[in-house]
This record gives structure tokens, C-alpha cells and sequence, in this order.
């Protein structure tokens, strides 16, 4: 565990200049990586669920589409592959090579068991699409590989996970209990799961959305419209569990590394948080709106309560993305100390201001999620496959290109929370430079291990920097 | 030759039978009790029902034990139960048995009404099973936290502060409500022996009549099972999609009533009345795997008992202010939520359990569907999967706490 902690590094990586430029570039090919990999993820996991089902239920049409997940990651895992190798070699270590040995010697099992966990990953992917047919009389043994897979995949987005998470909220790196589990591990691993397989539904959505508007027979169209009302079902219950889970993740945040959360919460990250509860309450109203189209069609029951629901949707995301000031005149903008470009802080939106009206918002998409869902699938076996409309197609297609969005912000929000830190109180971005004095125990004690991040974060020009009495525990008891 | 002469053995004892037969009844009883047909396919589900009354008895008899060496007194109580601790290895074992006990019987119950909702098994004709199951879940979970409140240490005066509090988010009546279980303001002697009371007397008095009902409903309407005891799926797939080739086809029986065989006395032209395709008798089969699943969950009992003891820390110190208090494993879900809202929004929280309650009891109601199949009916399996799993992530989320990670 320790085999490269006490190897002596410079004091920081050679200055080649370019800090945006270094930011963009990494930020693209990792966003572009992350929408990869969590596609990968995420067929990895619902793949072999999906034959399993079809199995349980004897329907063609869940094997089709499990084996069409299968080919999938085939096809793209060689890609997505290629891709987190040149982010490593040639982003990582080019560029931010102080930090990323750093985090290679303080993480270096959970990278090595990563590291083995994708190649039992290829193996697994490979085996198990291409003895599909093989072992067509062995249905049990096939599922058990794809079973392995699943297992494989957890496994390693549970140790990319540690990696993410102590970037954010470091521990000891001398205590390895601590640094797996530090703080923000565990509900991350349980948001990025959740979140995978969401992503992959959802793209399963628009996928066969795409392939039923070009589709040419009604077998075609029957099987792409189901497996559409598959994805989207799918998608938007998964979705459903985000805002609670991901509100832990915050408030973990909050607790252990109360600067970056300051900064996603009322810095200048805030306006994004805004972004992504308004994308939220769009693509739960989408999917409302597929589903009351859906049914409508069919003239199936609760068709007309659906149609209510989406209404209530659309006003609760209105709601969900009022900011906190409005300026209609120059004299309030002025007033409202707006009067800057956004980049300085002119729409400075301080989310956490408006945290009970939010946690309301939340409530309500959950409360009208679950209605939504309920209502489709009671009603739903009036629904004919393969008579659905181009609306249907488009609001699949739109909650396919949502939820890349979505992903993306949120990858952008959280890698950009602990900015100008790589690692949260050890590794600055810029010049890559110690934020201690180099070689000096990182991250030191478990005191000033996330805490000692905050005074070198600049939080938010308008607004004071929070000071230690500012940073308040949350009421356990009610 | 002499052996002629003595009375036979076996006609005195069916002279015995014979009379308390006549007067009792009781014969009778034990022979339909134990050759009673239960569907033949899926049995070892079955037999969470029968450990989760094995469990509780568990719980009676242990509580019966501890009654003679507990005090419920604030001054008394927990120098009892370190007494118990330090000299007297018997009594820690009974007191493990218990605290384990009640966990494991929480984690069955949870088993049996998972096992139930995706069976179906809550359907005509019998939701009221149903209703007097969740009643009784509601009641050793009352159980279990007035239980948590009896060793008067650091933690239980804690559980005590926060529990007592909870009431009092009620509308109009929750501050009265409060004060009656605290016996005043504050947590103190009456709050004690109020929740003794109510542990040892009046949830386990509703909790054994309530097991009777429970029992008495099975009788009447017989095991349900699972639908692979009867004919098929009762509807037609919604799906156009052809099935898979390679699995052979399930031949589909006819629908078999067996209007003369209790415990199903079907309806002859009612599907949801009829009996199992394949059946066999209480005894032995299925008290056999009763028999054996009761007998693995005690001995996990008692090897937890042993290898564990149940925990007491220090004894109450109100006045302290370094203590976190940590709720018990399957409070986690409600706990999780209470810290995640902000104080002002708290109230909102405490009606989620109060809506899951309702939901609970009304489950049979508004999913009057005939279909059993839990594939095939989507429309309350995946709403009711997405509040499991939610619940499960609120699980994992607090359990951090339990581990002080």
C-alpha cells in the first residue's frame, strides 16, 4: 500500500504554461470519457439483468435487447478504451504529472484492482456476447458469465469511485481503511451506480427511438417502440432515487469539505446547480409527456391524469428554476450588485439560499415521478407496440441528449468544486504545485485534511469566504 | 400368560384420548392443524411465516427471563443490566437472544411481506392477512423501540430524547402526546416505567392477539403460495414479441377447484378461489422445512448471543454534549432522511412514514388485479421496487454512522 509514499518528487511539475488550456483539454477528453465509460458501465450492469428477464419471462424481445447491449460493448469498449489510455498518458501525465503520481502512490491498490477489474471486464464482455449462440442450451452458465460481468463492473467503478471521491474529501493516506472509505466514497458509489444505469436506459430510449423512425416493417417497429417504453421506464424510475442520493453525496460535502460545497452551493458553481435541477424537472417532464402521449394514443386508462401530472411538472421545474434574484432594470441589477459578466459573478445565484424551496421541488418530482410511473404502467397494456407517434420518438431522443447533458454538468460541477485543487488540500492545478510544502505528509492529519482546503479556494468574488463559524453541522434530532 | 390379564396399553390411551376429545376437542384441532394442505411448489418460502412466530416467542421467553433480574428504574436500570454483564454469563446469553432476536425477527418479517407482496399473495380473499401482518410489523417495531429505551445507558436516554419527540410533530395533539410518554417536559423515572409498560404489557398484549387473528385468517383461507402453484398467468402478455424458442414451452394445465378440500373451498367458476395444482399435507413436509429454517435462525440467534452479548455503554448522562446519537439499523432509512432535511422541514419528514403505513395497509385495496405474477404486473412491482431500492440506498447511506466511518 505504502510502496511509493516515501519516493521524493519535485516540487511540482515542469511550468508549460497554458492553465486553460490544460483545462480544456483535459476537461473534454474526460467528459467525453465519462460519457463513454458510464454507457459502458451501465450496459455492463443492465446487460445481463435484461436476458436474465427475458429469460424469467420468456420474451424474445429482452434478449434482443440485452444481446443488442452486448454488441454495444463490444464495439465501443475497444474505443472507450483508447480513449482513457490517451487521457492517461497523454493528459494526466503530460500535463498534471505531479498530481497524478501523487494520487498513483496515495491510490495505488484501488488503481491496481481497477486495473484488473476492466481487464476480467473485457474478458467478460467478449465471453459473454460471443458465446451467445454457443451456449444457447446452457442459458443458466451464459447468464452466470453475465452475472461475473456485472460483478466485474461494480467492482471497478466502486474503485474508480475511491479515486473520485478522495480527490474531494482526502484522508490520512497512511491509514488505508480511511483513505477507501473516505467520506464521499460511499455515496458517490451508490449515485454513479444508479446514475450509469440510468444513462444507459435513457440512451436505450433514444436509441430505438432513432431506429423506429427508420424502421421499415411492423416487426421492427413493434420491437424499437417496446424497447423504448423500456429505456425510458427504466431511466426515469432509476432517476427517481438521484435526488435523495445525490442530496447525501452533498451533504457529505458539506460536512467534510464545506468550501467546495460553499462553492457549488452559493459560489459561483451555483448557477450550474440551477442548470441541473431545471434539466432534472425537463426530463421527468418529458418523460411525462411520452407517457401521457403513449397512453393517449392507446386510449388507455389514466391517460387524462397523466396529462395533469405533466402540467404539475412543468410548473414544479418552473418552479425548481427560479433563481434567487430577479434584476428587470438596470437600477435593480445595479442594486443587486449584477452589473458584471457572469464569469465575475454577475449571476451569481446562490442556491443554497433557496434550499427548502428546492428540497420541495425535489419532493415533488419524486412524489409526481412515482405517480407518473404507476399510472404508464397500469395503464400500458392497452398500448399496442409499433403504433407510436413521431412525439413519442422525440421526446425519447431529447431525454436521450438530456441525460448526456446532465452527466457532463455534473462531472464539470464536481471536478470543478475543488478548484484550483487536483487534490483537495494537497495538489493545486496550477504550476501543480503542493498546496503544504512539497513532500511534506500530504494531506497531513485528519483534522486539517479537508478543512485546510477551504482558505485556498476562491470561493466567490461578491461573497465573503466562509469562515470555520459559518460551517454548521446539521440538526440530527427532530 | 400374565400379560393377558394387564390392561392393553394402547386402548387406555385411546380411553384417554377418547375423554379429553369428547370435552375438548382438542384432537380434532391438531389433526386438521397438521393435515392441512399447503401448495406443493415453493415451499421453503413458506416457511418465513412460521419462523417469524418462532422468533417471537423467542422474544416472549427471553423477555419472561430478563423480567426477573431487569428494574425499570432510572437508578436501578442499567446497575441491573451491568450486573448482568460483569457476574452472570446465563442472563448476558437471554439478553443477547433477546437484542439479536429482535433483530433477526425484523429482518424475517421484512423476508415474509417481501415474499408476500411479490407473490400476490395479499389478494382476494385475503387482504385482511395482509392488514393484521403490517399491524404486527407496526407493533415489533414499537416493540423494538421501546425496547431500545429499557437499559437506561447513554444511548438508550438518547433514543428516548429523539423517540418521545417525534409525537410531538403531530398537529394540535403532539405536544400532549409528548408529555404523557415522558411523564412531564423531560425524559426521566415516569418516561422509563410508561415505556417499560408498554413494552412488557400493552404492544405485546395487541401483538398476541393480532398473532392469533394472523393465524386464524391462514387457516381459513389456506397458503396462497405463489402463482406457479396454479394454472398459468391469468392474463395474455402484453408484449408482441414472440417467445424464446429455446426454452420449452410450459404446457398449461386447466384451472383445478377442489371445492371439498379445505382449506380452499373454491368457488367453482372463480379463479382467484382456486386451489393449488399440486398440494401436500402440513405435516411432515412442510413442518419439516418450518422445522429446519426456525432452527438455523435460532441458532444464529444464539451464536450472535454468544459471540456478541448484547452491548451497554455508559449510563445516562444527559448533560452530555460529544455524544452522536445513532439510531438502530432499521430506523437508518428515517434517520438518513431526518438529517439530510433542514429543522424547519422536519415535520414534512416525520409524514413519510405515516404515508408508507397507509400505503401499506391500502396495498390490497387498490391493487385488486387478479394477476399474481410478479413480471406481469408491473405497474405495482416497479413503484413498489423503486421505494425498496430507495429505501435500501437511505439504508446505506446512514449505515456510515452505525461504523462511525
Amino acid at each position: 500500500m505504502h510502496l511509493f509514499l516515501d519516493v521524493p518528487l519535485p516540487a511540482h511539475s515542469p511550468d508549460m504554461g497554458g492553465l486553460m488550456g490544460y483545462r480544456i483539454a483535459i476537461g473534454t477528453i474526460f467528459t467525453f470519457h465519462i460519457l463513454l465509460a458510464g454507457a459502458v458501465s451501465g450496459a455492463s450492469q443492465l446487460g445481463p439483468f435484461l436476458e436474465w428477464l427475458g429469460w424469467m419471462r420468456r420474451r424474445q424481445s429482452y434478449e434482443r435487447v440485452a444481446r443488442g447491449l452486448g454488441r454495444f460493448l463490444v464495439y465501443y469498449f475497444a474505443f472507450g478504451s483508447a480513449a482513457a489510455i490517451l487521457a492517461i498518458s497523454a493528459l494526466l501525465v503530460g500535463l498534471w504529472g505531479h498530481a497524478w503520481a501523487e494520487i498513483n502512490r496515495i491510490l495505488w491498490w484501488p488503481f491496481y484492482i481497477e486495473a484488473w477489474s476492466f481487464v476480467m471486464m473485457v474478458i467478460g464482455v467478449y465471453v459473454w456476447h460471443y458465446t451467445w449462440d454457443a451456449l444457447r442450451r446452457w442459458k443458466v452458465l451464459h447468464m452466470c458469465i453475465g452475472g461475473l460481468l456485472v460483478i466485474f463492473s461494480i467492482v471497478q467503478v466502486a474503485m474508480i469511485d475511491i479515486v473520485a471521491s478522495y480527490m474531494l474529501t482526502p484522508t490520512p493516506p497512511k491509514q488505508p481503511i480511511g483513505v477507501w472509505l473516505n467520506p464521499t466514497w460511499y455515496p458517490l458509489q451508490i449515485h454513479t451506480i444508479i446514475a450509469n444505469l440510468a444513462y444507459i436506459a435513457y440512451l436505450i430510449g433514444a436509441f430505438s427511438a432513432i431506429r423506429f423512425l427508420r424502421a421499415k416493417t411492423d416487426e421492427e417497429r413493434s420491437l424499437y417502440d417496446w424497447a423504448g417504453s423500456l429505456g425510458i421506464i427504466w431511466g426515469t424510475a432509476l432517476t427517481l432515487l438521484q435526488p435523495v442520493v445525490g442530496y447525501s453525496y452533498a451533504k457529505e460535502i458539506q460536512l467534510q469539505a464545506y468550501g467546495a460545497w460553499y462553492k457549488m452551493m452559493e459560489g459561483n458553481l451555483s448557477l450550474e446547480f440551477l442548470a441541473q435541477i431545471t434539466l432534472l424537472g425537463l426530463m421527468l417532464f418529458a418523460a411525462a409527456l411520452y407517457f401521457w402521449m403513449r397512453l393517449r394514443r392507446a386510449r388507455a386508462r389514466g391517460r387524462s391524469l397523466l396529462g395533469m401530472l405533466s402540467v404539475l411538472l412543468l410548473l414544479t421545474t418552473i418552479f425548481a428554476a427560479l433563481p434567487y434574484q430577479f434584476a428587470f432594470t438596470l437600477d435593480q441589477v445595479q442594486a443587486a450588485g449584477l452589473n458584471r459578466p457572469f464569469w465575475e459573478g454577475g449571476l451569481i445565484n446562490p442556491f443554497a439560499a433557496m434550499i427548502p424551496y428546492k428540497i420541495l421541488a425535489l419532493t415533488a418530482y419524486t412524489v409526481f415521478g412515482i405517480a407518473i410511473i404507476y399510472i404508464y404502467l397500469r395503464g400500458f397494456r392497452d398500448v399496442r407496440w409499433g403504433q407510436a407517434g413521431r412525439g413519442e420518438q422525440r421526446a425519447l431522443i431529447f431525454l436521450g441528449v438530456a441525460v448526456m447533458a446532465m452527466i457532463s454538468l455534473m462531472g464539470f460541477i464536481r471536478e470543478n468544486a475543488r478548484f484550483p485543487d487536483v487534490i483537495a488540500g494537497h495538489v493545486q492545478e496550477f504550476h501543480q504545485k503542493d498546496v503544504n510544502q512539497p513532500n511534506v505528509q500530504p494531506a497531513g492529519s485528519a483534522g486539517d485534511s479537508t478543512r485546510s482546503a477551504t482558505p485556498a479556494i476562491s470561493i466567490d468574488p461578491v461573497r465573503p469566504s466562509p469562515s470555520p463559524g459559518q460551517e454548521t453541522r446539521p440538526s440530527r434530532s427532530p | 400368560m400374565l400379560k393377558a390379564y394387564l390392561p392393553d396399553r394402547r386402548r387406555i390411551q385411546r380411553q384417554v384420548l377418547d375423554w379429553i376429545e369428547e370435552r375438548t376437542g382438542l384432537v380434532e384441532l391438531l389433526y386438521k392443524g397438521l393435515y392441512e394442505a399447503v401448495p406443493k411448489r415453493g415451499a421453503w418460502a413458506y416457511a418465513l411465516g412460521s419462523a417469524t412466530l418462532v422468533l417471537i416467542l423467542n422474544q416472549l421467553i427471553t423477555g419472561i427471563v430478563l423480567t426477573t433480574i431487569y428494574v425499570p428504574s432510572t437508578t436501578e436500570a442499567w446497575a441491573s443490566l451491568e450486573y448482568i454483564k460483569k457476574h452472570d454469563e446465563f442472563a448476558q446469553i437471554v439478553r443477547g437472544m433477546h437484542l439479536y432476536g429482535a433483530y433477526v425477527l425484523l429482518f424475517v418479517i421484512g423476508m415474509h411481506m417481501f415474499r408476500t407482496f411479490i407473490s400476490g399473495s395479499y389478494k382476494r380473499p385475503r387482504e385482511l392477512n395482509w392488514v393484521t401482518g403490517v399491524l404486527l410489523l407496526l407493533l415489533v417495531l414499537g416493540m423494538a423501540i421501546t425496547g431500545a429505551f429499557l437499559p437506561w445507558d447513554t444511548a438508550a436516554y438518547w433514543t428516548a430524547v429523539v423517540t418521545t419527540n417525534i409525537p410531538s410533530y403531530t398537529p394540535v395533539i403532539g405536544h400532549a402526546i409528548r408529555a404523557i410518554w415522558r411523564g412531564g417536559n423531560f425524559v426521566g423515572p415516569m418516561t422509563l416505567v410508561r415505556t417499560y409498560g408498554l413494552h412488557i404489557w400493552v404492544i405485546p398484549s395487541m401483538l398476541f392477539a393480532l398473532i392469533g387473528a394472523h393465524l386464524y385468517l391462514l387457516r381459513r383461507h389456506g397458503e396462497f403460495g405463489s402463482h406457479v402453484n396454479y394454472r398459468g398467468s391469468y392474463r395474455n402478455p402484453p408484449d408482441v414479441v414472440e417467445d424464446v424458442a429455446e426454452r420449452p414451452q410450459r404446457v398449461e394445465p386447466p384451472a383445478v377447484h377442489r371445492e371439498l378440500e379445505p382449506p380452499y373451498p373454491a368457488l367453482p367458476t372463480d379463479d382467484l378461489w382456486a386451489a393449488p395444482l399440486e398440494v401436500e399435507d402440513f405435516y411432515p413436509s412442510q413442518t419439516f422445512k418450518d422445522g429446519l429454517v426456525s432452527l438455523v435462525l435460532m441458532a444464529v440467534v444464539f451464536g450472535l448471543a454468544i459471540s456478541y452479548g448484547a452491548p451497554l455503554e455508559q449510563l445516562a448522562t444527559p448533560g452530555t454534549v460529544t455524544y452522536t446519537p445513532v439510531p438502530e439499523w432499521f430506523y437508518l432509512p428515517l434517520d438518513q432522511l431526518l438529517v439530510l432535511t433542514p429543522s424547519y422541514l422536519i415535520s414534512m419528514v416525520l409524514w413519510v412514514p405515516l404515508a408508507g403505513v397507509l400505503l401499506l395497509l391500502g396495498l390490497p385495496f387498490f391493487d385488486r388485479d387478479a394477476e399474481r405474477n410478479p413480471l406481469e404486473r408491473p405497474a405495482i412491482v416497479v413503484p413498489a421496487m423503486l421505494i425498496l431500492v430507495f429505501l435500501l440506498a437511505l439504508t446505506a447511506l446512514g449505515s456510515g454512522r452505525l461504523f462511525n466511518l
